[in-house]
């Protein structure tokens, strides 16, 4: 390739050409040997040639040299015009470099060679001027050595030559020599007046080939005194033979060096022979190919004076681009002069202008001169105009680019501006890493003093439209060396601009290419303009639509086009490397490292928030362009990752439409691939698409539970759990499920569903070829499956899949696969708190930069922004927060099925306080026996009584009733007993007891079992049940209420013998008695509240006496009192003073109450009493006509101290009765005494002692109203004395009844000196009713 | 005489772009070098080529479907150049402590003056013919407007500026300036 090399004007050219068939890496190296030689010296070179020849040649003591450039290539046909023009850039010589240890004899050689060159030149062309064949002796070549010398042009190196290198610098003296002989000539057919005129004819004139030139002009010209001039030797003293004084061009070189100067004195200006030749044209143009040929002679000083002549003419004549050539010219002339003048280091000039303003100066007018050619007719001198222009602002560019890239002006600036060779050449400042940092490019502006900017504003006005005059070679080549050196300034973009320019180019002619090898059509529409706003997706467009053609394309650069792409984009902002290719997907199921795989999750986790960055219509032009550029190559997997890469990256920014266009692109590229036998597969593109995986609830059925073995032992009794309710009082409770400890617990071998919620962003259907479960722990086995993500949503899939192992089974994520990708795995943490504050913790930290623009331009693009922030970065050893879902896997367990139960419909009807049963068939449905059942029931009334338990508002005596209410009146119940070990196969009835109790309304029935034995359960103390839950709808029916319980005393009057003809009455009958004061009577209103008649029968069950029943039959509606006497009683006083019980062994901290000893003394009496009375009395109902029967409960009952006084048998019994006289009893009826008014009487009190100690008693006696009645002594504070235990005695009192009348007289005895027996005062009472006649 | 006005966010993503046709006739400053472009092939990627280098502005007449006056430029190749001029630009704004950036870069037919605000903002302008005190009238009016829109605190420097308001004024401004 051309290198566009500043000195390029200086550089003799020596085409390097393979003759015969050697070896690729032969070549190379011979020609890297040859390449060695960047300069000769000129007295190096042969100086041994005579008359016209020697002209160029130089003195054996001069101090020059002769620059070399090897290219690997000729110019172009299309560039012939230019050989007068810039002979510089054609190959003057030829060497072909062939190696004999093939057996083919030199002659063939000698030949290929001589037909290689008639292929690259055509025969017309003046150049290459001279031309030699090396032919290389490897080891072991049977060739003679000696054959070589008959052949003109054909050097054999022999492998023996122990200083190679030598030989060929020697070799290259004389090709040179050769050379310089042949400007000789060349120049000499110029000078003649023909010739003269040729140069002239045309803006880029040829010359035809010599022999066209008619002999007679050079006779002429010899006759001219011409030969004389050109004597071997151009010195100046030489040219002395020159008529003319050259004294204005020793003004103009006035500022050359001394040396220059002086020797310029004795210069002739060839003004004279101007004259005598072809006066019709001017001379500026042949000085001009003067200057160059001297130039590439290497002899400076001549060069410029020529070069100063011409452009003395061309000031005068319009002739711009030969003007600017001449101005090219002296400019590098001058460069190389400070080279070759102590390189410049000596420089004294640089104290008011910079030492290079000038040439740099000479090179801008040159632009500007070639910016405004003439009009020219030809079409192809178009393309060479603009090449010119090209080359010429190119050559600006790179002047100051050398100075700047060198650190000032300096050996290093020239030796960069020097550098031949088909390699560009890069200056040590600028090919160490990090020097494209701001700070290393702005030091070097800094110390050049030549600005980035500047560099850059000269190489852009390179660019424009003529550049599309240039070939494709000459166009990729200076866009190239532009884009090169607008890296070098580290202005990327720009270099991202002309790249794409580039790759067009390159693309370009692989198209064209293609299509004038005529098998195929283009694939690429044509368009106008930029070709990516309407490129249009054309399905089946591709290669041979109708016929099957396949092209075996070459592939090779590809890569390179590919990398340049990916940079093009990377600069951009797009990341086509995003969506990596995997070599294969053979197998990449390979478990990632854990710490990669989170570092993965971290980046993703980043990823969604970064900000924008880049231009995104931009992003999406290229991204258009880089697929069509791949899939022009073709490379179809390149055209797959793009198109995945870009959709992955610019999701936000792309257009529906696009996205679908980019994602169907990259499918059928990938089918295309696949058919072409492409194995490389793509990794998983899509983003993140798994956003939680759960397990699905198993249903209760088939959840197991973990119990501790304890339960298995002891059959739990106690009833605190369920009066708490704190604990749970159930085998099983639902609502306790949600907060299991994270660890879901699975049976092996049966089947699990995992609930996998995947999302899809993008506007198309997004095909997953598998998703599967990323498991480790015990193996799982699951089959992958496939799935569609409709577009733009998100989608619910569920996987199911067995555990086969007993275990832990740790759900890592998802594993999924794209058509024709390779799997990639996701990985899922939990969102656990530390997890939490991990991520929100990255996520602030982002936000944090978010708001505030740290990094700009380029510097935003995340992959570098990521480096920059690299060393913030928390290590992997903070990532312990990590946890996964995780399933313990216990062993395999029955399962039970209800078979039937008696309960229709699900429901339960009760009347309150009846019981019923209900039967239950429960069928063992797996292959493992089951031996525990173990029953639980729930109803809708525990859990409003727990409450109010746990609220701790009630009373004790409230807590009590509630906790009784719970324990000891539980809605189901069942007999421990039934549960017995079911076989596989087997079924097991189980009965319940249903109680009928008002406010229930449903009631569920839990039944838990297992195979508590079974294995590996032995020794831990856990074991795995199961549940089955029967809800039950319960409808318990109000109709008895009872009311108004009270006890009364036992009327004093009755007796039994008053009434035997009463007996026949039942309900008295009930009342018979013995004795009246020991008993009382029970009474209770019942209601009857339903729609049909109940029985009702109370039932006293005392000790001491006989059971014996009242009952009723309650209509509906109606309310009934029922009477039942009861014996009294009396608790002992250990009994009374037992403190109310709790049912529960909950601990009383305060007592809840703020009650006075007294108080509470009397509270317990209430109670005990009460629960005495509850013992002894028994309600039941029985259904009129029907056979349902039930209890009806007293407990809602409250009992009074009255009631209590009454109910508890007194210390003494008291018996009064009334005598007229000592004999005469006074008459009674129904208990009461019909004294006589104005009469004594004599009452009597008995009093009996009846607790067991002995007891002294006063008697208080009351008489009403006591102004009518006169009674011997005191009535209060009687006396009785010491009573033993048993003992009895009377107490008479002589009263008299002043007037007619009822008169209530009532006695208290009370024990004296007995506290404890305050509350148990006996009482007796008597009514009299006086009437008679005053 | 077109201008093409790229507010530029500093991530590089243009907020707010405009395209403002003036009456005033462009500066035609041809080159006999660019007249009689060859066509070489007929591919995608020549077109391409013929848009980068700048060529077809004369060629090329409607390619969507609005009439494009002033020669049509290629939009895409307009944003590459803008894009392009940013290098140019941050490497002028680290030494120049002026906010106004005159003509800080020219590429094929464009000259680009930039305005960079405290907060990093560029904006970018592409236009043909000289015109410094009305570029720079016009870009302190967008940078005002500009300001009052920042005012918004819902508005981040990422946030690309739809307001309408916004661009009825910057279109009055351009219209008064340019």
């Amino acid at each position: 390739m051309d290198t566009h090399a500043f000195a390029s004007l200086a550089h003799v050219r020596i085409l390097l050409v393979p003759v015969g068939s050697i070896p690729q890496s032969l070549f190379e190296k011979y020609a890297a040997e040859i390449r060695s030689f960047d300069s000769i010296r000129l007295g190096d070179i042969p100086a041994d040639a005579k008359d016209e020849k020697a002209r160029f040649m130089p003195s054996p003591l001069s101090t020059g040299h002769l620059h070399l450039s090897f290219p690997t290539h000729p110019p172009p046909l299309s560039h012939s015009p230019l050989t007068l023009f810039r002979p510089s850039h054609f190959p003057l010589a030829v060497i072909g470099i062939a190696s004999c240890s093939q057996d083919e004899s030199l002659a063939s050689l000698h030949s290929q060679f001589n037909d290689s060159l008639l292929d690259a030149f055509p025969a017309g062309g003046i150049f290459p001027l001279a031309r030699n064949c090396f032919v290389f002796e490897t080891e072991g070549s049977a060739t003679s050595l000696n054959t070589g010398d008959n052949m003109p042009g054909l050097v054999v190196l022999p492998s023996m030559m122990g200083n190679k290198r030598l030989y060929i610098g020697t070799l290259l003296a004389d090709l040179c020599s050769h050379i310089l002989g042949e400007f000789g000539v060349v120049v000499q057919v110029l000078e003649s007046p023909l010739g003269n005129e040729h140069l002239n004819s045309t803006t880029l004139p040829v010359l035809p080939p010599l022999s066209d030139i008619p002999p007679p002009l050079n006779s002429d010209a010899k006759g001219d005194a011409l030969p004389p001039i050109l004597t071997h030797n151009s010195q100046p003293e030489v040219s002395k033979n020159f008529k003319i004084s050259p004294a204005p061009s020793m003004k103009r070189n006035s500022s050359s060096g001394p040396y220059f100067r002086q020797s310029a004195l004795s210069v002739q200006a060839p003004r004279k022979r101007m004259s005598t030749i072809g006066t019709a044209s001017s001379h500026g143009r042949l000085y001009k190919v003067l200057g160059d040929f001297f130039l590439l002679a290497g002899r400076i000083e001549d060069s410029v004076i020529w070069y100063t002549e011409a452009l003395q003419l061309f000031k005068n004549s319009h002739d711009p681009i030969w003007h600017a050539s001449a101005l090219e010219g002296i400019a590098t002339a001058s460069i190389i002069e400070s080279w070759s003048a102590g390189h410049g280091l000596h420089n004294s000039t640089a104290a008011t202008k910079e030492p290079w303003s000038d040439v740099s100066e000479k090179l801008h007018q040159a632009t500007a001169l070639y910016f405004k050619p003439p009009t020219v007719d030809g079409e192809s001198i178009h393309s060479l105009l603009a090449y010119l222009y090209a080359c010429c602002v190119l050559r600006h560019a790179s002047l100051l680019f050398s100075v700047w890239s060198a650190k000032g002006w300096g050996p290093l600036a020239f030796t960069t501006m020097l550098q031949p060779g088909p390699k560009p050449y890069l200056p040590p400042t600028l090919s160490y890493t990090e020097s494209d940092s701001w700070l290393n490019l702005e030091r070097l502006s800094s110390i050049s003093g030549i600005s980035r900017t500047s560099i850059s504003s000269v190489l852009a006005s390179l660019h424009g439209p003529w550049l599309l005059h240039l070939g494709f070679r000459e166009r990729i080549a200076i866009l190239e060396a532009t884009a090169s050196i607008y890296a070098c300034l580290g202005y990327k973009r720009k270099e991202a601009y002309i790249l794409r320019e580039v790759l067009g180019c390159i693309m370009d002619l692989m198209v064209c290419g293609r299509e004038e090898d005529g098998a195929t059509t283009s694939s690429i529409p044509t368009t106008a303009g930029l070709g990516l706003h309407n490129f249009n997706p054309t399905p089946g467009s591709g290669y041979g639509p109708t016929v099957g053609v396949r092209l075996s394309e070459s592939s090779d650069g590809n890569v390179s086009i590919l990398i340049l792409l990916k940079y093009v984009c990377k600069v951009l902002g797009i990341n086509l490397d995003a969506v990596q290719l995997a070599p294969s997907d053979t197998d990449s199921t390979v478990a990632e490292d854990m710490s990669a795989s989170i570092l993965k999750y971290d980046n993703e986790a980043v990823e969604e928030h970064h900000e924008p960055y880049g231009w995104p219509e931009l992003q999406v032009g290229v991204v258009r362009e880089a697929i069509a550029v791949a899939e022009a190559l073709p490379d179809f997997p390149a055209v797959a990752q793009f198109a995945l890469s870009s959709l992955r990256t610019l999701q936000s920014v792309l257009l529906p439409a696009d996205q679908y266009h980019l994602y169907s692109t990259s499918m059928r590229a990938f089918t295309t691939a696949r058919r072409r036998g492409d194995t490389r597969a793509i990794e998983y593109w899509s983003g993140r698409p798994v956003i939680s995986i759960a397990l699905s609830p198993l249903p209760l059925l088939r959840l197991p539970i973990e119990k501790s073995a304890s339960a298995l032992r002891a059959v739990s009794s106690d009833v605190a759990p369920l009066l708490q309710g704190a604990t749970d009082p159930f085998l099983y409770n639902p609502r306790k499920q949600g907060i299991a400890k994270g660890k879901a617990i699975v049976v092996q071998n049966e089947t699990l569903e995992f609930v996998v919620i995947l999302q899809n962003p993008y506007v198309f259907d997004l095909d997953l070829q598998s998703i599967s479960l990323s498991t480790s722990g015990v193996p799982f086995d699951s089959q992958p499956t496939r799935v569609t993500i409709p577009a733009n949503s998100i989608h619910e899939l569920i996987i199911s899949g067995r555990a086969t192992d007993i275990g832990s089974l740790v759900i890592r994520g998802c594993r999924v696969q794209a058509p024709g990708g390779t799997a990639r795995e996701y990985i899922l943490p939990l969102f656990t708190t530390e997890e939490e504050e991990r991520l929100s913790r990255n996520r602030s930290s982002l936000a944090c930069e978010t708001g505030r623009i740290k990094y700009t331009g380029l510097d935003s693009f995340p992959w570098t922004r990521a480096i920059k922030r690299q060393s913030k970065q928390v290590d992997a050893s903070s990532r312990s927060s990590f946890r996964f879902l995780e399933c313990k896997v216990v062993p395999e367990q029955p399962l039970l099925r209800i078979r039937r139960t008696t309960v229709t419909h699900g429901a339960v009807m009760l009347y309150d306080g009846e019981t019923s049963t209900i039967r239950i068939t429960l069928e063992n449905v797996s292959n493992l026996p089951i031996d525990f059942v173990r029953l639980a029931f729930e109803d809708s009334t525990i859990l409003p009584a727990q409450q109010l338990l746990s609220e701790g508002t009630l009373s004790v005596f409230e807590t009590y009733e509630t906790e009784y209410d719970l324990i000891h009146r539980p809605v189901f119940t069942w007999d421990k007993e039934e549960a017995r070990p079911i076989s596989p196969g087997q079924s097991l009835t189980l009965t319940l007891t249903c109680f009928g109790k008002v406010g229930c309304t449903n009631g569920t029935v839990h039944i838990s079992y297992s195979l508590s034995n079974g294995a590996g359960t032995e020794d831990s103390d856990v074991f795995y049940t199961r549940q089955l839950s029967y809800p039950l709808m319960v409808t318990v029916y109000n109709m008895l209420e009872c009311s108004g319980m009270d006890i009364l005393p036992f009327p004093s009057h009755y007796h039994l013998q008053d009434h035997e003809s009463c007996n026949r009455r039942s309900r008295r009958k009930q009342l018979s008695v013995d004795d009246g004061t020991e008993w009382c009577l029970f009474s209770i209103d019942v209601r009857n509240m339903y729609g049909s008649p109940f029985d009702v029968t109370f039932e006293r069950i005392q000790e001491g006496a006989p059971s014996a029943t009242s009952g009723a039959t309650i209509p509906p509606g109606s309310m009934s009192r029922i009477v039942i006497p009861i014996k009294k009683i009396i608790l002992s006083d250990e009994e009374l003073l037992k403190p109310i019980p709790t049912l529960s062994d909950r601990q009383f901290v305060v007592a809840s109450s703020k009650l006075s000893t007294e108080e509470t003394r009397r509270q317990r009496e209430l109670f005990w009493y009460r629960e005495a009375l509850f013992n002894c009395v028994k309600g039941k109902w029985h259904e009129t006509g029907g056979t349902r029967s039930g209890e009806l409960s007293l407990r809602q009952q409250r009992m009074t101290l009255p009631m209590l006084e009454t109910f508890r048998q007194g210390a003494a019994r008291v018996q009064m009765k009334l005598c007229a006289e000592e004999s005469e009893n006074v008459t009674t009826s129904n208990g009461r005494y019909f004294p006589k008014p104005n009469e004594f009487v004599y009452l009597t009190t008995q009093v009996t002692n009846l607790t067991a100690l002995s007891l002294i008693f006063t008697l208080d006696l009351d008489l009403g109203p006591l102004d009518c009645v006169i009674h011997e002594g005191v009535l209060s504070d009687l006396g009785i004395g010491r009573l033993e235990s048993g003992e009895s005695k009377e107490v008479v009192t002589a009263i008299c009844f002043l007037a007619n009348g009822r008169f209530d007289i009532s006695a208290h005895v009370r024990a004296f000196d007995a506290p404890h027996l305050d509350g148990r005062a006996a009482k007796g009472q008597l009514t009299a009713i006086v009437e008679g006649e005053m | 005489m077109s201008h093409h006005l790229f507010l530029l966010s500093p991530s590089d993503t243009p907020l707010y772009s405009l395209t403002h046709y003036s009456t005033k006739p462009a500066p035609s400053v041809t080159s006999p070098l660019a007249s009689n472009l060859p066509t070489w092939s007929t591919s995608a990627f020549a077109g391409t080529l013929t848009a980068l280098s700048g060529a077809s502005s004369a060629t090329q007449h409607t390619t969507g479907g609005a009439v494009r006056m002033g020669g049509g430029q290629d939009r895409h190749v307009i944003q590459m150049i803008a894009n392009a001029s940013l290098d140019v630009i941050e490497d002028i704004m680290r030494k120049e402590n002026t906010m106004y950036l005159k003509s800080v870069d020219k590429f094929n037919e464009w000259t680009v003056s930039a305005f960079i605000t405290a907060g990093n903002m560029k904006f970018i302008l592409l236009h043909e013919g000289k015109n410094d005190d009305g570029i720079r009238a016009f870009f302190v009016d967008v940078w005002e407007l500009y300001v009052k829109t920042m005012l918004n605190p819902f508005h981040t420097a990422h946030t690309p500026i739809r307001s309408a308001v916004f661009d009825g004024r910057v279109r009055a401004s351009a219209k008064k300036y340019l």
